[in-house]
């Protein structure tokens, strides 16, 4: 017995000494004699159909002209936070990341700056709210890579049998609106109100920038302002008092939950963007309209979403990266490759090369009056988790809004002092 | 004792292949969780020193656990012990003889076979509030008035986790005490007939005891496997904010990557702590079991 253990014990700490060294190899590119260079490239996937062709290719591209060979992972959103912090763990984090958040990584000391990583042709391209939004103390790390933007949908059936002319301006026209749909019986529902942990931070920063409200005050963290409290409050009454949601709006996601009962033409308006537009009319079912956000304030505003390309400073890998990015940055291959997806452009290029697509114009005109979320805040990427788990318990029955902001506005203070 | 050393040395060379895949999936992770549990990790996963065992204090101060631990302890016992007495009934049936009982036994190992992922989302989809079947049904029926929100409202959705966790629980089990009932040789009921022995009775007396060894591993397996399973509690609460439907393994992911926390350390050390709650739940089993067994 005791032999049996010795033996298993000594191949067990041989094995793990070797996993251990294999682990710690070094992860620059390997440019020593024999080997050629390669970069790990993580991207996530935005959809089956069009994600991995698109960066296979350029990927296949770039190794032809340069020589690097491109180790290209493409990772569902489900799994790539956990995917990046293991690889970040070991050692072995990627020479370019595609995600939604960037700041913590720049705060971590991971990231080459724009100047560094990109030819000052690329990084004069970009629109300039996509720039400030990914800066990290005045030097942009967090490179974009798409964009998109939030835009009301209402179904043009049930407003019709409702007897509304128009798409709802204020949040009194909304409320009426909903009410009216609702009405109708047979199981609509006015509107679909996902805050569930999917999203909840989207469906609730919109609502909140309708009522003059904001994430912060200046600089300050402001998430329990008056003002949101009010909001949150309005939310709650409107999926309890009034019940004009569908059930358990605080229990509910967005893709399977709220987008599909608006696919499904049981909702009258619901907040969606480009891609469900796509989905909407590839199965024709719903007749839609998309506008403006009703808001409580006179202008409307929306949610931009800006997603993000990092360079990761590790020893001898800067012009490889640098090439793969100036590459994708190419107006023909970026613009190709957000079109195929359904998103909004980041690049003056871009821009001018899509505007004429009539599909978009709804969302393009949104563009100037989107604002994006926090994300230069390293806090914020906690926060979001945060709001994600937490914002929903306000709108259950019971639920108590200015408690649940109270709670997340303390959070985020201590994740701004860094715990 | 000369000959016993050179045989030692090739035993182990026989066993090397599957030594060394142990010491890789098992030795390694093993190690590699305590190290994390003692350290700490920024947001992106950058490690930034030990820190001994605070996080093990820290977890303690978790406001979740107790609601955590005590989920755990429902969905573990609930789904094992009606497993087990379903999969009793079910053994039972399959061990008689009847025609059709073949593809009776197939169709049982359908559940099994399929993805526990595919299961769950199916059967969030079969709970669903507003397209689901089972809402639909039971209207029908007249079983309730209104829909019920099976993965939303609070009441229902460990009762619906723990329904799906005894579906794909049935086959393995039932498996297991199929083969125990059929290791039973006929001899011992002919002698219990002969007794005068009733059909209860001789189920009491002799099935049960004899089925004592494949009770015992279905048991412990099924402890172990209903407390690591991970898609259908993700899968069918995935909607519902916050913890309060949490086991500790789900918890466990939610720390590492989808609260606030965000801490690969944190997790780690409620990793660790899993680990032992099952170790220590198998061996008070095994022991007060063993100990029922040299009183009976």
């Amino acid at each position: 017995m005791t032999w049996r253990a010795m033996a298993l014990l000594a191949v067990g700490a041989v094995a793990t000494v070797l996993l251990n060294a294999c682990d710690r190899r070094p992860d620059a590119p390997r440019t020593g004699a024999g080997a050629e260079p390669s970069i790990t490239v993580v991207i996530a996937e935005y959809s089956k159909d069009h994600t991995r062709p698109f960066w296979q290719a350029l990927s296949e591209q770039y190794t032809k002209q340069s020589g690097v060979k491109v180790d290209l992972r493409v990772v569902d959103w489900n799994s790539i936070d956990q995917q990046v912090s293991t690889m970040v763990q070991n050692n072995r984090a990627p020479d370019v990341l595609n995600l939604n958040a960037f700041a913590s990584y720049a705060k971590d000391g991971l990231l080459y700056a724009a100047d560094e990583a990109l030819s000052p042709k690329t990084r004069d391209d970009f629109l300039e709210a996509f720039v400030r939004g990914g800066e990290y103390r005045g030097k942009l790390h967090g490179f974009p890579i798409l964009s998109s933007a939030r835009a009301f949908f209402y179904n043009k059936d049930l407003f019709a049998k409702a007897g509304i002319a128009a798409p709802p301006k204020t949040w009194d026209d909304f409320t009426r609106a909903a009410r009216k749909i609702q009405a109708l019986g047979a199981g609509t529902i006015g509107y679909a109100l996902p805050l569930g942990p999917e999203e909840a931070q989207a469906e609730w920063a919109v609502w909140m920038w309708n009522n003059g409200g904001d994430w912060k005050s200046g600089d300050a963290w402001a998430i329990n302002s008056d003002r949101n409290v009010q909001t949150l409050r309005f939310l709650a009454d409107l999926a309890n008092r009034h019940k004009l949601t569908q059930v358990n709006p605080g229990k509910t996601n967005r893709t399977d939950g709220a987008f599909q009962l608006f696919k499904d033409g049981k909702v009258g308006m619901v907040m969606g963007f480009s891609p469900l537009a796509a989905q909407l009319d590839a199965e024709g079912k719903v007749s839609y309209g998309v506008a403006e956000m009703p808001t409580n304030v006179g202008q409307a505003v929306t949610l931009g979403v800006e997603d993000y390309l990092m360079a990761f400073r590790k020893p001898g890998n800067q012009q490889a990266v640098k090439g793969f990015l100036d590459l994708y940055y190419q107006p023909e291959h970026i613009t190709r490759w957000i079109s195929a997806e359904g998103f909004l452009p980041v690049t003056k290029s871009g821009l001018a090369q899509m505007a004429s697509n009539p599909k978009l114009k709804p969302y393009l005109d949104a563009l100037p009056n989107a604002r994006l979320a926090p994300t230069t805040d390293p806090a914020w990427d906690r926060v979001k988790l945060d709001v994600q788990q937490t914002l929903g318990l306000a709108v259950q029955p019971g639920g108590n809004p200015k408690q649940v902001l109270d709670q997340l506005q303390k959070n985020a203070l201590a994740a701004a002092s860094g715990r | 004792m000369g000959r016993r050393g050179p045989r030692r040395w090739q035993a182990l060379l026989w066993l090397g292949p599957s030594l060394t895949l142990i010491a890789a999936v098992v030795v390694y992770p093993a190690i590699a969780l305590v190290s994390a549990s003692l350290s700490r990790y920024s947001i992106t996963g950058v490690y930034q020193g030990s820190v001994g065992t605070r996080n093990y204090a820290r977890l303690l101060e978790q406001q979740a656990l107790p609601a955590v631990v005590a989920n755990t302890a429902v969905w573990v016992t609930a789904v094992v012990a009606v497993t087990i007495l379903i999969s009793l009934a079910l053994a039972q049936l399959l061990n008689e003889r009847f025609p059709g009982r073949r593809l009776v036994r197939w169709a049982l190992i359908v559940p099994w076979a399929a993805s526990l992922i595919v299961t769950a989302k199916l059967f969030a989809w079969i709970y669903d509030y507003y397209f689901g079947i089972l809402n639909r049904a039971l209207i029908s029926l007249h079983v309730i008035a209104e829909p019920i929100d099976w993965l939303g409202d609070d009441a229902t959705v460990m009762g619906a986790m723990i329904a799906v966790g005894i579906f794909v629980s049935l086959p393995f089990t039932t498996y297991v005490l199929l083969a125990g009932l059929q290791a039973i040789p006929g001899e011992v009921y002919e002698a219990a007939r002969v007794d005068g022995a009733s059909g209860w009775r001789r189920y009491r007396s002799v099935t049960l005891p004899l089925l004592r060894p494949a009770l015992l591993v279905a048991t412990v397996l099924n402890v172990i496997y209903v407390f690591n399973s991970f898609p259908i509690v993700w899968t069918l609460n995935d909607r519902n904010p916050g913890f309060a439907h949490d086991t500790m393994i789900t918890y466990m992911y939610k720390i590492a990557f989808k609260s606030a926390l965000r801490d690969v350390g944190l997790a780690g050390a409620l990793g660790v702590v899993n680990v032992l709650v099952i170790l220590l739940a198998v061996v008070v089993y095994l022991s007060t079991v063993t100990w029922r067994e040299a009183e009976a």
